[in-house]
């Protein structure tokens, strides 16, 4: 039986049959999305997510033991979505941001006076930057502390030490565009520290900033790496992390129960003798 | 009566009137397959991804929810003639401000950069297997401690750095 027939099983392709407008919405969704809504068995189950972009980074079957909420506490999942949440507020906020020492603490005062729901963008903005850093943090932990970081996932983590550098970056880059008081002074003390380094430290602050002082050099630069180059990077890694998560057989969990509880099956010719 | 398998496969395995196939051979090892118990797995539609959503929807309401609630903070624009006494970083770097006032390189570049080498250096160290996906594994009970105690370090520090340190950095207390 060809790939085209399991298909057509399936889901029946009527396309040739009745009237053009009553089959079109039902060849319009399987052109798309191959499966039924509600898949009814477990073959077209397993198929929503293998033939879906954005669900095959799933694996179609997972583990019991990677559902049981106690064991991740959902941690990573929700540092996802505080980032989701990040880039979708993040984006409505660049519709009214402009990175000029003239104009960056206006535009301020436009969100929280002018702008239909600014207040609240820019909170849901604000608050979701600092939940993510500290569920990043929280995350770290919980793998660490359920040994989840060992073989073969070794280099996940890793990838999830430069993820959490990145977030901490990206939140770092972020705290500079209100231009106020509080992030003024805090990049100044943020990126002193930078020059500390031996040898290339003033180099390394100076590259920073564009300039030997926080200033429009260093807002522009913040800006371009807060909404461009960081968010790039960090969705990469992130695209990684994922995968890797995959490609390692899932979540990690405690090896299966011994062989020796599983009976050895009886061939035939032994169980004559 | 003689071993059967002194005899050749055809005789010991003979083709069935009828039948297209035959037992070719058994071996006498143990096969992979057969000795690992499978894992109770359950579909990940709709199992995996509906909690999955769930937990978008809860993450929305809660953050939601602290933003009707509480206003980001707004201070006057930046005057880089006034600075603030004490001026703070990010409340994630006070850990690292809190070690800077004590040593500048250590706390800044030294011991940050030794904390990041060890995270990333942690896995290919602890080589022995056992403990995944187990909370506080008694056999990584070393392991955890060892982070727990600079996790937790690191921790304390950023506390005192955000509520216990006022004017040109001095002790206060946050009450």
């Amino acid at each position: 039986m060809s790939v085209q027939n399991v298909h057509a099983s399936e889901a029946p392709d009527r396309s040739g049959e009745g009237n053009l407008l009553k089959v079109l919405p039902g060849r319009l969704w399987r052109s798309i999305f191959r499966t039924r809504i509600i898949p009814t068995n477990e073959l077209e189950r397993s198929k929503s997510v293998s033939d879906n972009f954005f669900f095959h980074i799933h694996s179609s079957k997972v583990t019991e033991h990677t559902l049981k909420p106690t064991t991740t506490l959902g941690l990573g999942l929700f540092t996802l979505y505080t980032f989701v949440i990040l880039v979708i507020t993040g984006v409505l906020l660049m519709f009214y941001y402009v990175p000029t020492v003239a104009e960056a603490y206006d535009r301020m005062l436009d969100l929280r006076g002018a702008v239909f729901f600014g207040t609240f963008l820019r909170n849901l903005h604000r608050w979701s930057a600092h939940a993510m850093v500290a569920l990043a943090v929280a995350h770290m932990v919980r793998v660490y502390l359920t040994g989840a970081h060992k073989a073969p996932r070794e280099f996940n983590w890793v990838v999830g030490v430069i993820l959490l550098l990145l977030t901490l970056f990206m939140s770092f880059t972020g705290y500079l565009l209100p231009w106020d008081q509080l992030a003024y002074w805090a990049i100044v003390v943020g990126t002193a520290i930078a020059g500390y380094a031996p040898l290339v430290g003033d180099e390394m602050r100076y590259f920073l900033l564009g300039d030997f002082a926080v200033g429009g050099e260093a807002l522009l630069r913040f800006y371009v790496l807060h909404v461009v180059v960081l968010p790039a990077v960090l969705t990469t890694f992130i695209g990684v992390h994922f995968w890797r998560i995959r490609k390692d057989g899932g979540l990690a969990r405690p090896k299966p129960a011994p062989a020796s509880t599983i009976p050895t099956p009886v061939l035939p010719d032994q169980a004559k003798e | 009566m003689s071993d059967p398998i002194e005899k050749p496969e055809f005789e010991r395995f003979p083709l069935k009137q009828g039948k297209t196939y035959g037992l070719m051979c058994v071996v006498d090892a143990k096969s992979e397959a057969t000795q690992i118990p499978t894992e109770k797995q359950v579909q990940a539609w709709p199992n995996a991804l509906i909690r999955e959503v769930l937990l978008f929807v809860v993450t929305l309401l809660v953050l939601s929810l602290v933003a009707i609630l509480f206003d980001a903070p707004l201070e006057e624009p930046a005057n880089p003639l006034h600075p603030p006494n004490p001026a703070k970083a990010p409340w994630y770097f006070l850990g690292l401000q809190e070690l800077v006032s004590y040593d500048a390189f250590w706390g800044g570049i030294g011991i940050p950069g030794l904390l990041v080498v060890m995270a990333m250096a942690a896995p290919y160290l602890e080589r022995k297997p056992g403990g995944e996906g187990v909370w506080f594994a008694p056999s990584r009970s070393a392991a955890n401690w060892i982070f727990i105690i600079i996790m937790g370090t690191l921790g304390i520090l950023t506390i005192i750095g955000s509520l216990f340190r006022g004017e040109n950095w001095a002790f206060v207390v946050p009450w």
